[in-house]
């Protein structure tokens, strides 16, 4: 059935015409899903993915046995315990890191890193095996890239300001746990090519399309409300987004 | 048994075992009622729109219509389509333009609208001639079934085809500008004849004076939701001289001159290889080009720049800073006796690889939106803000159970991540009430086909909704008897094993495990038939457990319990028809047509209706539910993911609407699957 549509809009003369034009677009459950699914998978969820191919009728895909695997290395790499990261990943495939310089390179300066954080967590700790680990592994491959050479040159200058706690951003940057979550990710999406999947979850190239379609559609002059709001925040808002003056605050506004 | 086929036939009327062909079935008709195509050659019979008269014409041969499976999408459909070769001449049933995708735009988002225009038309023409041949009363019960027999002796029905667009589940508001077909029957100058369906252009008649030539333009612009057109012509003769010029022009352009003199026109002249756009005076461009070369002309709406080829080699950018607004056919124009052109607008394989540069182009744009990333990053985390959108839609549709492992195990990447113990989890409240328990109970039945499960629950959680939304509790209703049917056929194929191979279709796999869950809830349920004083039915159709009974069932148990199914399938079909026959609304009278269509098969998952009985339909149904409960509990109909599918689509129709980037991305093709 084609049908009439559920959703009720609370349609208001000030209505942003754009408005209507977003309620006409109906999504498939199906297609949103698949996304849904897509992510747990790929993004390393297996039991939330086991539930919700139950829970959608949906098939679980069956070609992930490297999902546990990924989740191993995820936690690992969290943990800031990058060797047992780096075997994990050779034991699935060697190939992976030996195609990868930069990745393999990002992921023993991450474990420089950590050394560096143990080293100079004492003031009368010893920074020998730091640098041990640094001329021994990284400095042979920072010889090959002036962007290694970089980064391990702003990595070791960690060792003359820490302990500190007035690092300059870019020094401190190293120190976020994003930084694990970003090599993390790399380290996912570069297992999951290499069994031949999409690198990406769908759902990270959709928010990154959602982006740019709104910062292009304003570049050139489209007619667009002042803010689009998804309404993550406040679940009941969606009056207001019918309205096109929901608060800023919302997460896609820029 | 016995009794539902001859409920059929007289349902049916002459239908009995008229086997409407399958899907892919239907194209192989197409081939073969063309005396003079080779076997890669498909006809496809139904007509496209005329510029002028919007009108569908379809012979005795067209049996696409027999064939839709009408609900549910149609997933080959734009493969089936993309090698559907056109009107090629000599169609003994006179000229009869068809649909086709150039290869180019395979894929793209426009293909996809005017395919879906195509197919409304050609199931608006379905309706017409079904209507134009069947009396009312016994037209609630067939339909599709016998309409094989119905295409013959319909000869044509011009121009009576508007209100066709609303049967298409996608939302067409405004008209999809189609791409050229052929060449003008009538936006052409006298002396030019178009002959072999339009492809043909031929000089006819006296030399013209110095100034003047003779020019053509296509039936429709070139589409700036293209992002990128593209066409060719062959030059079968170029008569004395070669005084052809091929490119594009607006619709008012005098056609007594040669593309490229006028204000906006473009072209590119085989005489001397020049170029000329809006001046009577060239500018160096290509080679000269004669008889048997094949040049190919292309806009870019995006960059607003045209190129021609030559024998499938780029030449170069002929022109840029075409105006974006402006609308541009493709045009030729001539001046001997005898100077002859043959088009491709996409019909056949281009000579110049124009695959390959609009690859390139979404390419290139699919970079670009792979480097868009939020521009405060320590503001909105990409990470996070994924992590809440998924959160967001597991809860808010009711998926408790996964919405509950999915956040143990945000909670343990999160703890991992922590490197002080101190982390900031990034969400530990997980609405969990009841209502979602609920919706999440109703969901479950409907999933496991146990409507009458859920129409209990509905009814008694939240009273309101079926009354308010009457469409959901009439195709709940549809669902049931679909059900219904759907066990009986799977008890027929028990009782008389098919011999041929099981076909590929399972049927089992897609019941789930949910026994369990069913005998949970037994108090519950008795509890709450007495509380609401439901009837249950005699066969309680939500208990699975007897399908897949042992195997060593007696047959005849089964054949009794098929006859009592059969017959309480009937009664419950009269009851809902004569509970909602009365119904003017369209779509509902519809639904009921299919679905009762239904029963005149002696074998449904043979027939073109077989996409009615899958397990995949009880889904929409279900999700349409659970919206309508979530609006009748005041909160938004949609998650915030699915408005990001919305607010993404919409922007990028915007950005396709001129032949912006949006043209090269098609959302549900490149990102949601």
């Amino acid at each position: 059935m084609s049908s009439s549509t559920v959703s009720v809009s609370a349609a208001t003369p000030t209505q942003h015409v754009f408005y209507r034009k977003i309620n006409e677009i109906k999504p498939s459950k199906a297609d949103i899903n698949f996304v849904i699914m897509d992510y747990l998978i790929s993004e390393g969820y297996p039991r939330a993915a086991e539930k919700f191919a139950k829970e959608a009728n949906m098939q679980l895909p069956v070609e992930e046995e490297s999902i546990q695997s990924r989740v191993e290395i995820r936690k690992a790499i969290y943990a800031g315990d990058i060797d047992t990261a780096v075997n994990k990943i050779n034991d699935l495939n060697p190939q992976i890191l030996d195609t990868d310089p930069a990745l393999h390179f990002a992921l023993l300066r991450l474990q420089l890193i950590e050394l560096i954080r143990t080293c100079t967590s004492t003031a009368t700790s010893d920074i020998t095996p730091a640098l041990n680990f640094a001329s021994s592994q990284l400095a042979p491959r920072a010889a090959t890239n002036p962007d290694f050479l970089k980064d391990l040159e702003l990595t070791m200058s960690l060792l003359i300001f820490l302990p500190s706690d007035n690092l300059q951003t870019q020094l401190a940057e190293l120190l976020k746990p994003s930084l694990r979550r970003d090599i993390a990710s790399r380290v996912n999406e570069a297992i999951l090519c290499s069994v031949g999947a999409r690198g990406e979850a769908r759902i990270r190239s959709l928010v990154r399309l959602r982006l740019w379609a709104e910062a292009k559609a304003r570049d050139s002059g489209k007619d667009l409300p002042p803010f689009i709001p998804l309404g993550l925040q406040d679940a009941d808002n969606s009056v207001n987004e019918a309205n096109g003056n929901s608060e800023a605050a919302d997460i896609m506004v820029q | 048994m016995f009794r539902r086929s001859s409920y059929a036939s007289v349902a049916a009327g002459n239908s009995g075992q008229s086997a409407a062909p399958t899907r892919s079935g239907a194209f192989s008709h197409l081939a073969g009622s063309s005396p003079n195509s080779g076997p890669q050659v498909h006809y496809l019979s139904t007509s496209y729109s005329q510029r002028n008269s919007r009108s569908v014409d379809v012979d005795g041969h067209n049996m696409m219509s027999t064939s839709w499976g009408r609900t549910g999408p149609l997933p080959l459909y734009s493969s089936q389509f993309g090698y559907m070769n056109g009107y090629v001449g000599g169609n003994p049933d006179g000229p009869l333009p068809s649909f086709f995708v150039p290869s180019y735009l395979r894929g793209s988002k426009h293909a996809e609208n005017l395919e879906e225009v195509h197919k409304a038309r050609v199931a608006a023409h379905r309706e017409r001639e079904y209507r134009s041949t069947h009396s009312p009363n016994t037209g609630s019960l067939s339909t599709s079934s016998s309409s094989v027999n119905l295409h013959k002796g319909a000869s044509s029905h011009r121009g009576m085809t508007h209100d066709i667009v609303e049967r298409t589940p996608v939302f067409i508001d405004e008209p999809v500008a189609p791409w050229p077909t052929k060449w003008s029957d009538t936006d052409r100058y006298a002396q030019l004849e178009v002959e072999e369906g339009g492809r043909l252009a031929k000089f006819a008649g006296a030399q013209k004076p110095h100034d003047e030539a003779a020019s053509v333009r296509a039936d429709y612009p070139m589409p700036p939701q293209c992002g990128i057109y593209y066409y060719e012509v062959t030059v079968v003769s170029k008569g004395k001289d070669g005084m052809i010029g091929v490119g594009f022009s607006g619709p008012k352009v005098i056609l007594s001159r040669i593309p490229g003199w006028e204000p906006e026109s473009y072209a590119y002249h085989g005489d001397d290889g020049q170029c000329f756009s809006n001046t009577t005076s060239g500018k160096p461009y290509g080679p000269k080009f004669g008889t048997l070369d094949v040049i190919g002309c292309g806009i870019n709406f995006r960059t607003g720049t045209a190129f021609f080829t030559k024998n499938g080699h780029y030449i170069g950018t002929a022109f840029k800073d075409l105006k974006p607004n402006q609308l541009y056919y493709p045009t030729v124009g001539m001046k001997r006796p005898g100077e002859t052109l043959r088009a491709n607008f996409g019909q056949e394989p281009f000579a110049f690889d124009i695959d390959k540069m609009v690859q390139a182009e979404k390419a290139s744009i699919q970079d670009e939106i792979a480097r868009a990333r939020y521009p405060y990053k320590d503001e909105i985390d990409e990470t996070d803000l994924i992590q809440e959108l998924v959160r967001q839609y597991l809860t808010r549709d009711g998926y408790v159970d996964t919405a509950r492992a999915f956040k143990e195990e945000v909670v343990e990447e999160a703890m991992a991540l922590a490197t002080d113990g101190t982390a900031a989890l990034p969400y530990v409240e997980v609405e969990e009430d009841l209502d979602a328990i609920n919706r999440q109970k109703i969901r479950a039945a409907i999933v496991d086909g146990d409507i009458d499960k859920a129409l209990k629950h509905t009814s008694a959680y939240y009273p309101s909704v079926l009354r308010d939304n009457e469409n959901i509790y009439f195709k709940l209703r549809c669902r049931k008897f679909i059900e219904m049917i759907r066990r009986c056929n799977e008890l027929h194929a028990q009782c008389h094993p098919v011999p041929t191979p099981p076909s590929k279709r399972s049927t089992t796999s897609n019941f789930n495990n949910r026994n369990s869950t069913a005998t949970d809830e037994y108090d519950f349920e008795m509890e709450l038939d007495e509380q609401l004083g439901v009837h249950n039915n005699a066969a309680s159709w939500g208990d699975r457990a007897d399908i897949n009974a042992d195997d060593d069932d007696d047959i005849e148990d089964k054949e009794a319990k098929l006859g009592q199914l059969t017959t309480e399938t009937i009664e419950y079909g009269m009851e809902l028809k004569s509970e909602f026959s009365n119904d003017p609304r369209r779509e509902v009278k519809r639904a009921l047509e299919d679905t009762f269509a239904l029963i005149a098969y002696e074998n449904v998952r043979e027939s073109s209706l077989a996409p009615l009985l899958d397990t995949a339909g009880r889904m929409p149904v279900a999700e349409e539910l659970n919206s309508a409960i979530l609006v009748s509990l005041g909160k938004s109909s949609s998650a915030a993911l699915e408005r990001l599918v919305q607010q993404t689509e919409a922007l990028v129709n915007e950005l396709a609407e001129d032949g912006g980037s949006g043209a090269f991305v098609n959302v549900r093709r490149d990102f949601l699957q």
